[in-house]
């Protein structure tokens, strides 16, 4: 189903001989294209309801036959029992703790180092910001072992410091880049103003520039949320103590616990609606700036 | 009970007003030495970066190459042993290469596969359907839930005893197949985990290339309409090289991604000596998990990844020339 079709312009619409046919053509296509688009929406969507089905189901009814989507009482305890075999309310509070710490860390920073890079000309600043985009192609792997023995030799293994303090570094490329563009699109006038206003480089940025790239700070507001609540590597690597595990951890600490025998999984789907219900939930708020920050690099370029 | 909160956030603070300081520190002495207060102002707001840049990328680049050559274990300094890592361990490490095939194969399977499908779809989207909002919505769903959980739902659809295999036994029992046993047995493993990674697929891409659609001018489809050309005309004249720069911005960063892959090998016990694993679990392996750390020779597998990923994307620009149409360029 390769097709592409435009809406007809009055102009062309005028210049088809056969528009009965043309309109024939159309619907079919129409038809086909919804029948594909819901098709491919029950691949996406049967999954989903399997996970939110198994969570809550009894541990007899994971492998009855013939299947059956929904359990014949819908078992909303698993997720108070999921709740009380592991202290999911320490791992949500140091995952919202890991989480805002590095997305306040990630965006100040990353605005301060973007705002230089749009609007002050000094020496080497082009190959400088080339650098720095090139460093978005670099593979973490080469440079975690390291990162990780720096940490050691300042015995912050086991704590959230790597975790965190690394975002007032101005963490994230991609970031830097994003809130350039948008800084580049402000005229500079009204920075001019805030001069001769009385105001220094710094009050312009907070109290001029800030408020005009809000909709840019929410879009890495979210995108940073995400990827510091989903990150996996680095917890992985340097919390060891399950009192101190983000979320994340105890889903895989979970996972490893699951026995062939008797694979508890809708706790394992209960533990994992509970982790990606508030990414799900942020997504449908901020659903605007959660798709502008795709785009934007990608297609303007 | 918290004092693991109040030590980062000690460090926190300390980190964050000693980079303000050095800011204020930087910008004073360039205007002292006569640097125009502009340029001053500008490396004092870069300053982050550049000392993020040093410390974190930097420096562990050169540090993991010397340790490539070293034989360490964290607990004594590490000793040089030269091309040992790059020879002799990985002629030895028998999940290396299987690892490496994985890998590999895993990229240029489900890269392709996947672009198509996302493709497919914001072609679909891009028809005037309806309710745009609410499809585009419905396909990113799956990449927002986070990778971890698509791994383990995944890992319980494509059990043995899973939904994929009741809902295809009567096409297994057709074929005279039995169930496969999905991650376990080395000839599905590989299928078993670009299946999981197509779920995910449409997210972003679809939403990038759907963005890329749009932007298409329609006089071009009227263009080729008034030559007579179908709908095969259309796409291969117009959208298709049309698209091309934001197929080439997803391919690069597809590679990119490929090759990193490490959640699905960690959640998803992968026998390494026959199905092998990802790159990057075996570098975690080697380094972090299990009693002996080899820092020396996972760093070298590192670097090797680091080389397999400037290859790949080194050979994805050259091939642009090819096929990625940009528009203004003259030839």
């Amino acid at each position: 189903m390769a097709t592409v079709s435009t809406p007809a312009s009055p102009k062309t619409a005028l210049r088809m001989r056969s528009a009965g046919g043309m309109r024939m053509r159309r619907t079919v296509n129409d038809v086909i294209t919804y029948i594909l688009l819901v098709l491919g929406a029950l691949l996406v969507l049967i999954p989903l309801l399997w996970m939110i089905a198994t969570s809550l189901k009894t541990e007899s009814e994971l492998f009855l036959l013939p299947l059956r989507l929904f359990p014949e009482v819908p078992q909303w305890h698993n997720y108070i029992d999921v709740w009380r075999i592991q202290p999911f309310t320490q791992f949500f509070m140091n995952t919202i703790f890991i989480t805002v710490l590095a997305m306040g860390g990630e965006i100040l920073t990353c605005a301060l180092v973007a705002y230089g890079f749009a609007r002050f000309r000094f020496p080497g600043r082009d190959i400088l910001f080339i650098t720095m985009l090139g460093t978005m192609m670099l593979p973490g792997v080469v440079t975690l072992i390291p990162t990780f023995l720096i940490w050691r030799g300042f015995e912050r293994i086991d704590t959230f410091t790597p975790l965190t303090v690394g975002a007032l570094f101005a963490w994230g490329p991609a970031y830097i880049f994003l809130l350039r563009q948008f800084f580049l699109t402000i005229p500079r006038e009204i920075e001019e103003s805030a001069t001769i206003d009385g105001a220094n480089t710094l009050q312009t940025f907070f109290y001029v520039m800030l408020p005009l790239v809000k909709p840019a700070l929410l879009t890495i507001a979210v995108l940073s949320f995400t990827g510091n609540w989903n990150n996996f590597q680095a917890p992985l690597i340097y919390i060891n103590t399950p009192q101190k595990y983000p979320v994340i951890l105890a889903l895989y600490s979970f996972s490893e616990s699951l026995s062939k025998e008797a694979p508890k999984w809708h706790y394992m789907m209960a533990m994992t609606v509970i982790m990606s219900l508030p990414i799900v939930a942020l997504y449908f708020a901020a659903q605007r700036y959660f798709i502008e920050g795709l785009t934007v690099g990608a297609v303007k370029g | 009970m918290v004092d693991f909160y109040a030590r980062t956030l000690i460090d926190y603070a300390v980190v964050a007003l000693g980079m303000a300081v050095a800011m204020f520190i930087v910008f004073q002495v360039l205007v002292r030495l006569g640097m125009k207060r502009e340029a001053a102002t500008g490396y004092a707001l870069i300053l982050p970066w550049l000392l993020g840049f040093i410390v974190w990328t930097a420096y562990p680049i050169l540090a993991s190459l010397y340790y490539s050559f070293t034989n360490y274990n964290v607990f004594q300094p590490p000793k040089w042993v030269g091309l040992d890592n790059y020879v002799k361990w990985l002629t030895n490490d028998r999940s290396f290469w299987p690892s490496l095939r994985l890998t590999l194969l895993y990229g240029l399977i489900s890269l392709p596969i996947g672009l198509a499908l996302s493709l497919g779809v914001a072609m679909l989207l891009a028809r005037n359907v309806r309710g745009v909002g609410v499809w585009r919505t419905l396909y990113y769903l799956p990449a927002i839930i986070p990778t971890v959980a698509t791994i383990l739902l995944w890992r319980w659809l494509l059990g043995s005893e899973g939904l994929v295999n009741q809902i295809m036994s009567p096409l297994y029992n057709l074929i005279g197949m039995d169930k496969p046993s999905w991650f376990v047995d080395e000839r599905y493993a590989l299928p078993g985990l670009i299946i999981m990674s197509l779920w995910g697929v449409f997210g972003a891409n679809t939403v990038i290339l759907l963005a890329g659609l749009k932007n298409i001018p329609t006089h071009l489809y009227e263009a080729v309409e008034l030559d007579g050309g179908g709908a095969w005309a259309k796409f291969r004249h117009v959208t298709l090289p049309m698209i091309s720069p934001t197929l080439f911005y997803t391919l690069v960063l597809g590679v990119i991604a490929a090759v990193k892959t490490f959640e699905p090998g960690i959640f998803i016990k992968l026998n390494s000596l026959t199905t092998g694993t990802f790159l990057q679990v075996l570098v975690y392996g080697n380094a972090f998990a299990g009693g002996n750390s080899r820092m020396g020779y996972a760093s070298a597998l590192g670097w090797i990844m680091l080389i397999i990923i400037m290859v790949l994307t080194l050979l994805v620009f050259r091939s642009s020339a090819l096929w990625v149409y940009y528009e203004g360029e003259r030839k």
